[in-house]
């Protein structure tokens, strides 16, 4: 039963890659071979060094911002309440946004954002903070912390449960015995906790950073990659190799180059996971 | 003995509520914005509360712009989807924790499974669209129930593995003993305690689907299969901005994952993490 099942799918999910690899060695309308020539173009495009770069400084933006707050309301909630019904609270509040449609959310961020309905505008106005309107999403300098502000909304929620349900594994006898030895909030944090949650934290700078190559929805509903070409991540990029310039040969070689580059960074990381593989 | 007060504590009462209101102004203003009538919209000065609260923006959605047939198709789409994977990931899950299986084909199935939860979609997208158009799929909701089907089974076969796992052999080997069958043994004694977790599982399959966007987007082009999330984008990226439908637009899309949740909010944070967060 289990090797029918199994041969099936490896089937379904291998023949699209195959088919991908085919395709990249194909001119766009899929008559003649042309070798690596579209490698090359994809290569040499300008654009996907920009792309690159704003996936880059999306992830620096996210990933050091989520973990800092998410690590240090962890740290808030474990040690000031104690309440049982108060944790079991926070912990259904903070599972809310994880299920959330990203659609719906870039819709949220776009109320808040977007020039003449925007709120956040209305507010910074009446409150004084500013005079006239900021076009949040049309000036490259705030587009990116915009689009990353909206993952930092919904994602920190997650680093905070992974590292609380950590705190909650560190034994109470070692951290009694370290506060009788006169051993300060830091020296706790720094010497022992850290200890029972950097498994926690790899596991969460891992899942992160695979999702950047898998944010897609909110962005697009938010900026569309621009202004420019300012938010176009990696994931907008190729969408718009393939469906705006029509280039599948291009893109069926970007396809094949983002596979094998993250199976290759899959590889050399998985056995770090602190996953149960039995 | 009471414990001392925590320094910090002072410290935390602000912090909450900072985050609370960063949390709960989004999604107010969201629905807020959802029961404003068109007139408000266009008044000089923004409203923080609609004035006269109108259900005429869900009823443009749904009803004027024909909203309800995406919202159909996604129901479709996912229900049948999760049944597939939950299937699927019973005919993998079962032989892997119940049968005498080589440890080296169980954990070269997790890895594997494993493995599928790093791969971006896009990449996956540009073959797909190839295939579900040589197939004759394009547009037709089909495609997306297989698709959606195989993107969630990693998921599925690592919730439902943690699941089997924890239910002792011995109360199926008792079964046996008594001459049940194998499949009168799963029916019986497996499936009724496995049933908790497989619902769970069941649930969060049914959120991620329902939130999935970019192959509904790319493989779907007429209300025939477009699932509602392409509806909303339609909605924000149109020319002229209708604020309030597309408040509604999202409301809806927010409303149905949010009730989920609360029937398997102990589950979301280990299925998020391949069960490395065990619930408490």
């Amino acid at each position: 039963m289990l090797a029918p099942v199994l041969g099936a799918i490896l089937v379904v999910v291998t023949y699209p890659f195959l088919l991908a690899l085919l395709q990249s060695l194909q001119d766009a309308a899929g008559h003649e071979f042309v070798g690596l020539r579209n490698y090359v173009n994809a290569l040499v495009n300008p654009l996907l060094y920009e792309a690159l770069a704003a996936t880059g400084i999306y992830a620096s933006l996210v990933l050091p911002t989520e973990i800092l707050l998410g690590l240090g309301f962890a740290l808030l909630v474990h040690r000031t309440v104690r309440n049982s019904a108060w944790r079991a609270l926070l912990f259904v509040m903070a599972t809310i946004p994880l299920v959330l449609p990203p659609i719906a959310v870039g819709v949220i961020a776009r109320l808040i954002y977007a020039p003449g309905y925007g709120v956040l505008n209305h507010l910074l106005i009446v409150t004084g903070v500013i005079r006239d309107e900021i076009n949040w999403l049309g000036q490259p300098a705030t587009a990116m912390p915009a689009v990353a502000s909206v993952d930092i909304w919904q994602w920190t929620p997650f680093v905070y449960l992974v590292l609380f349900s950590g705190l909650l594994t560190v034994p109470r006898e070692e951290i009694e015995a370290a506060q009788v030895d006169g051993a300060s909030g830091w020296d706790q944090f720094w010497h022992i906790e850290l200890n029972y949650l950097r498994p926690l934290l790899l596991l969460i700078v891992f899942f992160r950073l695979a999702d950047v190559l898998r944010v897609f929805d909110h962005v697009f509903v938010l900026t569309g990659g621009g202004p420019g070409n300012t938010t176009q991540l990696l994931s907008l990029y190729l969408y718009r190799i393939e469906f705006k310039y029509f280039d599948s040969g291009q893109a069926a070689a970007l396809a094949v180059m983002v596979l094998v580059g993250v199976s290759i960074a899959y590889s050399l990381v998985t056995r770090l996971l602190p996953v149960e593989r039995r | 003995m009471r414990r001392r007060r925590h320094p910090w504590r002072i410290l935390a009462i602000p912090i909450f509520a900072v985050i609370g209101i960063l949390y709960a102004f989004p999604l107010y203003w969201l629905l807020a914005t959802s029961l404003k009538s068109k007139a408000e919209l266009y008044q000089a000065t923004l409203t923080l509360y609609p004035q006269a609260p109108t259900l005429q923006p869900y009823v443009s959605v749904l009803v004027e712009r024909g909203f309800w047939v995406l919202l159909r198709n996604s129901v479709v789409v996912c229900t049948l989807s999760v049944v597939i994977a939950l299937i699927l990931g019973l005919l993998i899950t079962y032989p892997i924790t119940r049968l005498e299986i080589s440890p080296r084909v169980r954990v070269g199935i997790l890895n594997w499974a494993l493995s599928l939860r790093f791969l971006p979609p896009i990449a996956v997208v540009v073959p797909y669209f190839a295939v579900v158009r040589t197939l004759g799929l394009y547009d037709q909701p089909q495609a997306l129930i297989l698709i959606y089907s195989l993107l969630n089974l990693p998921f599925t076969i690592w919730m439902l593995k943690g699941f089997l796992s924890e239910i002792p052999r011995e109360l199926e080997e008792a079964a046996f003993t008594d001459g049940a069958g194998r499949w009168t043994a799963f029916r019986l004694v497996l499936l009724p305690l496995a049933w908790p977790g497989l619902f769970a599982a069941a649930v969060i399959v049914f959120t991620f689907t329902w939130s999935e966007f970019l192959f509904a987007l790319i493989l779907t082009s007429t209300p025939n299969a477009q699932t509602f999330p392409v509806g909303v984008q339609g909605l924000v990226t149109q020319f002229e901005v209708i604020w309030n439908d597309m408040a509604a637009a999202g409301t809806i899309a927010l409303a149905l994952p949010l009730v989920l949740m609360v029937l398997a909010r102990r589950y979301v944070i280990a299925g998020l993490t391949f069960g490395v967060v065990r619930e408490k």
